[in-house]
């Protein structure tokens, strides 16, 4: 602040806060058009990066709530034995049929769990070729009610239905749930892990962009303070450059990722024969989470360089 | 209005001003002079609040530059003009615009500034090369806009360093006149020369420097 004292003896004209703002904005974008290549590079490099870390915040945010939805219903598969005679199948049947609050959705033979993996794998699906035996077993898909769900120790099912001949195994989703969740929890972690270093390439790169306009203006920095210019009234141009940069950079991301998402959910997706999904787009929360950090890195940029020069 | 009490100011193991004292009142039109490195440039540097001196004190209007804050010497600097023996305008910016920039700084209102920065160039006599970039302006043309940018926002002092330095006689009596005529106004000038031309015939008060210390 600008002592009063000082301020009558010397004769300082406040500038108004819009008027400080427009005159720094002004030459603020006149220093990016001035160095409009390097400003380019700096803004494509803070777009990829926030590209990066969006799209990863939309897979992240989209596959917890897939598996979010997905623990909330129960249901159950119960694969057979390979060599089952059609007597035992019917038993199996009949037990399955009646299970208080289940019904069963489907029957998959080994065919159909053959051709389905053929459907999931598209283009892969030579992979199975190769294959002399079918190896997936035929299966039937229960899925209990709400009551079911709420009612039915899934796990002391599981337990009585393998006792029964017939029947190889028995999984239900919850176990699915949960090692997703651990697969999810090794996704968020490497996310971060991920976005903390692209963060600090962002703010390598704003820096030296911002260093590199700075050196570039020495003379005219040099003289403004010989005229009596304040380390803010210098400094501010550079940090809404910084802060354009990262802003715009982050705008550019989102409209990419926007229209990535767009083209994606056209069409519903379908993961190996599980639930289908509906791919959502970030919340506004989210949305502005990015704008805020694009903002910030390229203003923490300009700092950065704005303290190293000023310090030389 | 200026003054200096044993001032001493080193680099490292070399002593460039050895216990100065100097005072200059205000309005008054000073020399200093001297041999290629007495001291003459840190002398005004030190005046200018650019450096700080090793010992003593630097007053400017009663205020101790050794105790000043960072902003409070921004401020005075905006009433402490100095010319430069290069110049050091900006050659990306047109003459009008060089002289608006001290104005900016200050936080003037754009209308203020179109009218003062006419107003200067016209005294200046550059009022039809405002728009001109400095590159095309002859060296006297060049530092009569640093003189322009140096005195617009009416300071109280007017440090040069070296201001004829880089001109012919002719253009050195026109930058002479000009700096008389701002003393005329009450500007307090002091410039740092080793012309013996300028100071031949002079009745102002003139310091001379050697080797850090004043002779008379």
């Amino acid at each position: 602040m600008f002592s009063s004292k000082w301020a009558k003896s010397f004769g300082k004209k406040r500038m108004t806060r819009l008027r400080s703002g427009t005159y720094h904005f002004r030459h603020a974008l006149r220093n990016i058009f001035s160095n409009s290549l390097i400003h380019a590079v700096s803004m494509g490099t803070i777009t990829i990066s926030v590209l990066l870390i969006g799209a990863f915040m939309l897979f992240y945010v989209n596959v917890s709530s897939w598996v979010v939805q997905w623990g909330q219903s129960l249901s159950m598969s119960v694969y057979l034995v390979d060599d089952i005679d059609e007597v035992t199948k019917g038993g199996i049947e009949a037990v399955l049929k009646e299970l208080p609050h289940a019904t069963i959705q489907d029957f998959v033979s080994k065919e159909k769990a053959m051709m389905e993996m053929r459907d999931a794998l598209g283009v892969q699906a030579g992979l199975l070729d190769g294959l002399t035996v079918n190896p997936f077993p035929a299966s039937f898909e229960i899925m209990f009610d709400s009551k079911g769900r709420d009612e039915t120790a899934p796990q002391k099912l599981k337990e009585r239905l393998e006792e029964i001949e017939g029947i190889a195994e028995v999984q239900y989703s919850e176990q699915w749930v949960e090692r997703f969740e651990g697969v999810i929890d090794m996704l968020k972690l490497a996310g971060l892990i991920i976005g903390g270093l692209l963060c600090i390439a962002v703010l390598f790169i704003v820096t030296n962009t911002i260093k590199l306009t700075i050196y570039s203006r020495q003379d005219e920095i040099e003289i403004m303070k010989i005229v009596g210019a304040t380390d803010g009234f210098v400094k501010m141009p550079y940090l809404m450059e910084g802060g354009l940069q990262g802003l715009v950079g982050g705008c550019i991301a989102l409209l990419i990722l926007f229209s990535l998402y767009l083209l994606f959910s056209l069409r519903t997706e379908g993961i190996l024969g599980l639930p289908v999904m509906n791919i959502v787009f970030l919340k506004g929360a989210h949305v502005g989470l990015i704008l805020i950090l694009s903002l910030f890195l390229g203003l923490t940029g300009s700092f950065i360089a704005l303290g190293r020069f000023f310090r030389s | 209005m200026i003054q200096l009490f044993h001032v001493t100011k080193r680099f490292g193991a070399n002593t460039a001003l050895d216990d100065v004292n100097l005072q200059i009142r205000k309005g008054e039109f000073v020399y200093i002079t001297g041999p290629s490195g007495a001291g003459k440039t840190t002398l005004l540097r030190l005046m200018f609040g650019a450096q700080k001196c090793s010992e003593g004190q630097i007053l400017i209007n009663s205020i101790n530059l050794n105790r000043i804050r960072r902003l409070n010497l921004d401020l005075l600097r905006r009433r402490i003009g100095f010319v430069f023996q290069d110049f050091k305008l900006l050659n990306s910016k047109t003459v009008s615009q060089n002289v608006a920039l001290a104005m900016e700084v200050a936080g003037e209102r754009p209308a203020i500034i179109r009218k003062k920065s006419h107003q200067i160039l016209r005294a200046v006599g550059l009022v039809e090369k405002e728009q001109a970039y400095p590159l095309q302006l002859s060296a006297g043309e060049q530092q009569r806009v640093a003189i322009a940018r140096a005195v617009v926002n009416d300071p109280l002092i007017l440090l040069a360093d070296e201001p004829t330095g880089n001109l012919d006689p002719d253009i050195t009596r026109e930058i002479m006149i000009l700096f008389r005529s701002i003393n005329l106004r009450g500007t307090t000038v002091v410039i740092a020369t080793h012309s013996k031309e300028l100071l031949k015939d002079t009745e102002d008060l003139v310091v001379f420097l050697k080797m850090g210390k004043i002779l008379r």
